[in-house]
């Protein structure tokens, strides 16, 4: 053959090619490659595991999020009516006071009115009783101008 | 400083005695001119090499089966001593072989991504072989021809056979792989690429033969051997296994591809065909 070409040595060479191709995939290629399989499988797993864990985390999350949005909204309500009830009984109290006011105003009023009217009338006895002692001295003594001017005295005394 | 001092002495004389020695002990006079070298690097008709007594073969032959001993025998000890003690998180030697399998494993992913396991192993393979077996040459192994003459073992894919052996046997891979994803249509797909195998198995040769003719010249002569042989000899090495190994394995995988896509039916074509219009 040309070139030395020999059909026997190719076959050999095939022969020789098959042994390294099926030795190579046995010992080499093969179990390479199924750790590498193996590793992005155990990667995969981690990376899912992870993803699991984040979802559930997010889910716990969005939860308390809702609690806290849920504890806001009471405390907001239960201020609210905290803040309403103050300013009910402060209303309250205002009015009370404003009727107690009132109710002192009237009973000081009625108080100032009946003293008004007793001293009114002691006065006015009064006056009859120094009316009568007047009387009853200018008719029973000498100088009636004298013992009007001294029962007058005495009767600017009584009053001061 | 001293201490670096010391070491750069004691290297310059050593390479000097080394130099000494290879001149005063001479050669043993050239057994063949650099014409018959060079013919005979390229034919081997006369330096051929005796397969554990059977028969006479190329030296090539003894380079391919001593490649393939190496490659079962660095393969079985990672097997047993490496793989078990693989973790997690990859160590150099972890990471060197998983970069490798997962090249060869993407290539033919990327080829061929319908059908890709075979494939794969395939070209790992062919990939290790042709790699190893060009830098084998850089280790010079002797031999001993059938006339007593020593001689350095050459890569096994500078021999005619082996290349041929390895260029037909992708285009058999390949046509399994149209028999396997196409049936009869998958082997008329492979049979209209009938240049393929010719054009990988001379492309092979005709590689690794300029790299093969180029270092016999240089070897040839006393005077070329001194630092022309790391160029030479280690950097264009380097350079063929390299581009040899991608050149064949992205060929086989990217056929393999195309001849084992099914096709999708005539109904089909036409309908989109007349879609398209």
């Amino acid at each position: 053959m040309p070139l030395n070409i020999d059909l026997q040595q190719i076959l050999l060479h095939w022969m020789n090619l098959a042994i390294l191709t099926g030795g190579l995939y046995f010992l080499l290629f093969k179990p390479v490659k199924a750790f590498m399989v193996k590793r992005e499988e155990h990667y995969r797993s981690l990376d899912e595991e992870a993803a699991a864990r984040l979802a559930e985390a997010e889910k716990i999350k969005a939860e308390c999020q809702a609690k806290l949005e849920e504890a806001d909204e009471e405390i907001r309500q239960e201020r609210a009516k905290a803040q309403q009830a103050i300013q009910q009984s402060t209303e309250d109290q205002l009015a009370q006071a404003k009727e107690q006011a009132r109710q002192i105003v009237v009973h000081a009023q009625a108080e100032a009115e009946h003293s008004r009217e007793r001293v009114l009338r002691d006065s006015q006895r009064e006056l009859r009783k120094l009316a009568a002692q007047a009387t009853k001295k200018l008719a029973f003594h000498a100088d009636p101008f004298d013992q009007f001017l001294d029962l007058a005295e005495e009767g600017e005394e009584y009053e001061e | 400083m001293k201490q670096h001092k010391k070491a750069l002495v004691v290297w310059v004389g050593a390479v000097l005695v080394l130099l000494a020695g290879a001149l005063l002990a001479g050669s043993s006079g050239r057994t063949e001119s650099v014409q018959e070298t060079m013919r005979d690097a390229v034919l081997h008709e006369v330096n051929q090499v005796g397969l554990f007594g059977l028969r006479e073969v190329n030296p090539g032959m003894i380079s391919a089966l001593l490649v393939t001993a190496f490659l079962l025998l660095a393969a079985a000890c990672i097997r047993l001593f490496a793989i078990p003690r693989f973790r997690y998180r990859p160590g150099r030697l972890q990471m060197v072989l998983e970069e490798a399998v997962g090249l060869f494993d993407g290539m033919a992913r990327g080829g061929s991504p319908h059908r890709c396991g075979f494939l794969g192993a395939y070209i790992f393979a062919a990939g290790a072989y042709i790699f190893v077996g060009t830098l084998f040459e850089l280790l010079g192994v002797q031999a001993v021809t059938v006339h007593g003459h020593p001689i350095t073992l050459p890569a096994p894919l500078s021999d005619v056979n082996a290349a041929i052996a390895l260029g037909t046997l992708s285009y058999l891979v390949i046509l399994s792989g149209g028999i396997a994803g196409n049936g009869v249509k998958g082997v008329g797909k492979t049979l209209k690429e009938f240049s393929l195998p010719i054009s990988m198995s001379f492309r092979l040769f005709g590689a690794l033969l300029s790299g093969l003719l180029v270092t016999e010249l240089v070897y040839y002569y006393v005077n070329l051997s001194y630092v022309l042989p790391v160029l030479v000899g280690v950097l264009f090495t380097l350079l063929h296994a390299l581009i040899q190994t991608y050149v064949l394995t992205m060929l086989v995988s990217m056929y393999y591809g195309e001849v084992s896509e099914q096709s999708a039916p005539k109904g089909k074509k036409k309908k989109v065909n007349a879609e398209i219009n």
